[in-house]
């Protein structure tokens, strides 16, 4: 199961509850116009980004590699008017990392940008695992 | 000029261990003979040291313009660092321990280490001595444990070809 699936199993149940609600469409762009920014508080996750590398050299041919996955994850939502429970939705999606098992590194970095009249939150999910 | 490359794997550098209980000191090789069901072959090596100091002892007198000096035991060890593997670290290969029950119980060892492999004709050395200095190690940024060991040697060390 990739960790997108497992991200979006997650965060369907936790923001069900909220104003964003969770799109199982991958965040590509119409007309010139990313769905996330068409589609406001509506949230995207883009597809696992796999890079494998080596932990451990040895002499023998029985080196340890990591595998690192990255995941990003879009939200638009109106600047005049946010949802009044922006920050609850925010803090679920980044808490969504924690429903990935079996990886040592579970991190999720949120930058917020302002464009027009939106906010746009680019959600950088990065996992670490053997 | 040949240099002595491990980066194939009919090259590979290779320790052996033998600590079956047995008193191999007046023939060492005995320990090794092909089909030993009690040699341990350790993996994942990560970095090989052999260390061959002979000691010495300086001294000054009065008649010559610089110091004179004899020698002493040499101090023999081979060090190594590993990715622990649980089958030998913690498992028998036939009548020679786990190798955390070699440290633990100070277990006499037989060791051959291969330069380029343990194959027929390649150089090896070898000895006898204590396992020591096992500090396995683990962290969150480096999750898979590895481990120090290092070969206290017993005597000299013996080199020669693999029969």
């Amino acid at each position: 199961m990739a960790i997108r699936d497992t991200l979006l199993a997650n965060l369907t149940t936790s923001l069900s509850s909220t104003n964003v609600s969770v799109s199982s469409e991958l965040p590509f762009t119409a007309a010139g116009v990313p769905l996330y920014e068409k589609n406001m508080k509506k949230f995207y996750l883009d597809v696992d980004n796999t890079d494998t590398r080596e932990m451990f050299l040895t002499l023998d041919d029985n080196d340890v590699f990591e595998r690192e996955i990255t995941l990003t994850g879009y939200l638009t939502v109106d600047a005049k008017n946010q949802p009044s429970d922006i920050d609850t939705a925010v803090n679920a999606v980044i808490n969504s990392r924690l429903s990935v098992a079996d990886c040592f590194t579970r991190e999720c970095a949120v930058t917020d940008e302002i464009l027009d009249d939106r906010i746009n939150y680019t959600f950088e999910f990065r996992f670490l695992t053997i | 000029m040949a240099y002595i490359a491990v980066n194939t794997s009919g090259n590979f550098v290779a320790l052996k261990i033998n600590a079956d209980g047995v008193d191999y000191d007046s023939n060492v090789s005995a320990a090794f003979v092909a089909g030993n069901a009690n040699v341990m072959t350790v993996p994942a090596l990560q970095e090989v040291t052999l260390n061959a100091s002979p000691g010495t002892f300086r001294w000054q007198q009065l008649d010559t313009g610089s110091e004179k000096i004899v020698t002493t035991p040499a101090t023999n060890s081979v060090a190594v660092t590993l990715v622990m593997d649980d089958t030998t670290f913690f498992g028998n290969v036939g009548s020679t321990p786990a190798l955390v029950d070699i440290v633990n119980n100070k277990t006499k060892c037989y060791f051959r280490l291969g330069w380029q492999g343990l194959s027929s004709g390649d150089r090896y050395i070898q000895g006898a001595g204590y396992l020591t200095a096992l500090a396995p190690t683990v962290s969150p940024g480096s999750p898979v444990w590895t481990t120090p060991i290092t070969i206290e040697v017993d005597g000299e060390f013996t080199r020669g070809n693999v029969a």
